[in-house]
């Protein structure tokens, strides 16, 4: 059974949002870290057989941006997801890191790699040979490539943690289903965004005059080449996800569909933009452009990530963990002994509670919604039940992984169920002081039946089942 | 059971072996954190008080240093500071988690204020600031040194939360972080003055090493020399007596453990380490330069020195957290794969890592 952690409250902010901010924020320069590896070797390769005659200028003024962006940001908001994390849930993290310590670990020694090669050549490039700078820069890119490598084993393990499941073996977690089309699709991302940064670098360097700019920023876009293989790892990519994962993404939750379509939309305007303008046609691209393809960028990155976390629902480790943080294998003990019950820590308004009832709902809704919802806010329980009479409250939330199949079963005591409901009925009315004193029995047998007849298991388990025994009936 | 035989050995393999990858990753990490730390109280103070000797404190040799080489080392502490953050989280999973959770949105203002210091860092390095007044200046190295005592205190307040089990329910509905002013004050006293010696040691080999490059004698070896042994036995000092202060606020039992079987050793190494610093920096303060020999003296006895008080932390902690918990964390995660996949990776990449040095090191010397 899990611990239980405080869980705090953000206000307004569905503390989902505030892991999304940190996540694509951290995603976006982490990649542009490893593409930026690519990118230097790529001109210190030029410039050793004198291909372009600036390209020293390039690396040295991109290096810069790279360590004071990159080494700062990326690194520090590395360990910020970890902090946020464990903020949203503990639960998911504790798990993330139990299962693969040990490739976290490795993926530090690179880390630490990263950052010696890094800085070696950040502080010494201009008194050292090209071949020394070479062989550093190439030890740089590997690192960060390598830590890229490692980490993605470890994210699309959530989605997809394929054989893992049976056999428990860190092999079968870490090479999941999506692992590759995932690291390539990724590997290419990354590529692109170094590409971009370079059209921008390319405009601050001074003393550089337009001819100098355009073969500059035409040799940078060379990295955008490989975008044209996109269209393929992302089909690749969704064929690896779980069924019902992918039906989210392709129209079945119209939030997810729309993040989608405009990752693929930005995509496709900065690929024809590259490969079409900067390649082919050698075109020239200001400053202020070149910003704007990388805001396209990050919107392109933060609508892919948003696919990626939100179609892992009602899991936030598929069949290990929901997003809840409540594990699958809890839930039926969960319905029996509730969820509330062993929780040590008080609801911090208690005061302002009219009764034990709402209080319960209120320790109920804090275990079990507000990672993803808010009562008020963003994404708030109290509006998005508010149509509902009590009757479908209560059924909806005792069938909620049927009601949406996108949430996971309820983990509580009809009782807990019942005071879910109250808390979330006495905020509609307005918080009035007084309020239902005892539980209706009748309300009560009605819910245990709603339960018993939702089950435990989550939707897609429910619907495999049905089917298998359809097949058997037949 | 588990304490009656010297920290860590006395528990199961498992438990043993997470907990001296825990220290030792630690100590790594307290190497780059002490620079920065207590290099950047030193930039903070040297740059308020310059003196009356010229030229000012900020411009003599061992701030400019520290000027140049904070944000490396910052990076060099995040970076060495994600093993143990892992470690830790195998260890005492439920405690660290829910000290993180009390200490809520401080917990999560780390990485901003983290974001804030690295940039003014930056900031201190450029030309321009040198142009600035005295109160602009002043105020940016205080923000600089304000910044990582704020991360300093949530850290120590999140080890003191994380002991403090009866306390959590009370902690989460008030809101209160810190249940005990004193305790508080002189843990961080006692870090704070303790990553002094260590910083004083890392600038000293730089100094040191920057001479031996150096053909000139331009560099006045002995200011520094001294100024440095000073700070570094003014750090110990205080660690000592802030340490020793902090030790009478916890429980007898905890007490009991650190001057008992667990601990008495690690007491002993401490002490020894201590005084082996003290001895090596008064050498130093007479001998007024840098001795490579005398430094590698007071080298060991501050891994000794920080090793043992590394051990006498986590002995405070597991006597006061449910240690079933944590034998059963590590032996559960011992049980989890990849251990030979890190030690291959550890070990290419000490060698990468050689690799870029040597390559630096060869490409300066010929220069």
């Amino acid at each position: 059974m899990n611990n239980i952690y405080p869980v705090n409250d953000y206000g307004p902010l569905m503390p989902g949002l505030v892991m999304a901010a940190v996540a694509i924020f951290h995603v976006f320069l982490a990649q542009f870290a490893v593409g930026g590896g690519f990118l230097l070797c790529y001109f210190q390769w030029l410039a050793m057989t004198d291909r372009n005659p600036n390209a020293r200028i390039f690396i040295h003024g991109y290096f810069k941006i790279l360590v004071l962006i990159s080494f700062v940001l990326g690194a520090l908001t590395g360990v910020g997801i970890w902090f946020t994390s464990i903020q949203i849930s503990a639960v998911t993290i504790g798990e993330m890191v139990f299962n693969f310590h040990w490739i976290w670990a490795a993926e530090w020694t690179f880390f630490c790699l990263e950052v010696v090669a890094g800085y070696c050549f950040y502080r010494y490039h201009d008194r050292l040979t090209d071949k020394a700078c070479m062989v550093l820069l190439v030890l740089y890119t590997f690192a960060a490539w390598m830590s890229l490598f490692w980490i993605n084993g470890i994210l699309s393990w959530q989605l997809t943690p394929g054989d893992w499941v049976q056999t428990g073996s860190i092999v079968d977690g870490f090479f999941n289903p999506s692992f590759w089309p995932s690291l390539f699709f990724r590997t290419v991302v990354c590529l692109t965004l170094a590409s971009l940064a370079g059209c921008v670098v390319v405009n601050i360097i001074p003393d550089l005059d337009r001819d100098a700019q355009t073969s500059l920023i035409n040799r940078s876009a060379h990295l955008m080449i490989p975008m044209l293989l996109m269209p393929l790892l992302g089909v690749w990519f969704l064929f690896a996800m779980p069924e019902d994962s992918r039906q989210w993404v392709l129209g079945g939750s119209p939030a997810m569909m729309l993040f989608f379509m405009i990752s693929v939309g930005a995509s496709v305007a900065i690929g024809g933009y590259a490969v079409v303008g900067l390649w082919m046609q050698r075109l020239y691209i200001n400053g202020a452009t070149g910003t704007l393809l990388i805001l396209l960028a990050f919107g392109a990155t933060a609508g892919g990530e948003f696919v990626r976390e939100g179609s892992r629902k009602p899991y936030s480790i598929r069949q290990v963990v929901y997003s809840n943080g409540i594990r699958p294998q809890d839930v039926a003990e969960l319905r029996k002994t509730g969820c509330v019950t062993d929780d040590p820590f008080p609801v911090t308004f208690e005061k302002t509670l009219p009764n034990d009832i709402v209080t319960t709902g209120a320790k109920v809704f804090r275990r079990q919604c507000a990672v993803c919802h808010t009562v008020e806010g963003s994404n708030a329980v109290v509006h998005l039940t508010e149509s509902w009479d009590i009757d479908q409250q209560r059924m909806n939330i005792a069938k909620l992984q049927q009601t949406k199949p996108f949430m996971p079963p309820f983990a509580g005591t009809p009782q807990e169920l019942e005071a879910l409901v109250q808390y979330v009925r006495w905020v509609q009315a307005g918080r009035p002081a007084e309020w239902l004193k005892t539980l209706d029995e009748q309300a009560l047998q009605q819910i245990t039946g709603w339960l018993d007849d939702a089950g435990t298991e989550p939707a897609q388990a429910r619907r495999k089942s049905a089917s298998a025994a359809t097949r058997e009936q037949k | 059971m588990m304490l009656e035989t010297t920290f860590p050995f006395g528990f199961e393999a498992s438990t043993t072996f997470y907990l001296v990858l825990y220290v030792l990753t630690w100590v790594l990490h307290v190497a780059f954190m002490g620079y920065v730390l207590a290099g950047s109280f030193y930039v903070a103070w040297a740059t308020v008080f310059p003196g009356k000797s010229l030229p000012p404190r900020s411009e003599q040799p061992i701030c400019e240093l520290l000027r140049e080489w904070i944000p490396f080392m910052l990076s060099g502490a995040i970076t060495a500071g994600v093993a143990p953050l892992l470690f830790v989280q195998i260890i005492y999973r439920q405690e660290f988690y829910t000290a993180n959770l009390l200490l809520g949105w401080r917990w999560l203002m780390v990485i901003p204020v983290l974001i804030v210091a690295f940039y003014l860092l930056y900031l201190l390095k450029s030309r321009a600031v040198a142009t600035w007044s005295l109160a602009a200046r002043g105020i940016t190295v205080a923000g600089v040194a304000g910044s990582f005592l704020f991360v300093a205190f949530c850290w120590t307040t999140n080890h003191l939360l994380g002991i403090n089990r009866d306390g959590w329910a009370n902690s989460y509905e008030t809101g209160t972080v810190v249940a005990a002013a004193l305790p508080l004050v002189l843990r961080l006293l006692t870090w704070v003055a303790g990553v002094f010696p260590v910083m004083c040691l890392i600038v000293a080999w730089q100094l040191a090493g920057r001479d031996s490059m150096s053909s000139s004698s331009d560099t006045p070896v002995s200011p520094p020399a001294r100024a440095l042994a000073r700070m570094a036995i003014g750090g110990l000092l205080v660690a000592v007596i802030s340490g020793t202060a902090y030790a009478t606020q916890l429980p007898d039992s905890v007490r009991q453990h650190l001057l008992g079987a667990a601990g008495q050793a690690w007491l002993y190494a401490v002490g020894a380490g201590v005084v082996l610093q003290v001895f090596g920096w008064v050498h130093m303060l007479r001998q007024r330069e840098f001795c490579h020999r005398t430094l590698s003296v007071i080298s060991v006895a501050s891994l000794v020195t920080l090793t043992g008080t590394a051990s006498l932390r986590e002995i405070v902690r597991v006597s006061q957290v449910d240690l079933l918990s944590i034998v059963q964390n590590c032996r559960s995660a011992a049980d989890v794969g990849g251990f030979a996949l890190f030690v291959v990776c550890l070990v290419l990449n000490i060698l990468l890592v050689g690799v870029c040095l040597l390559l630096t090191r060869t490409g300066l010397r010929r220069q």
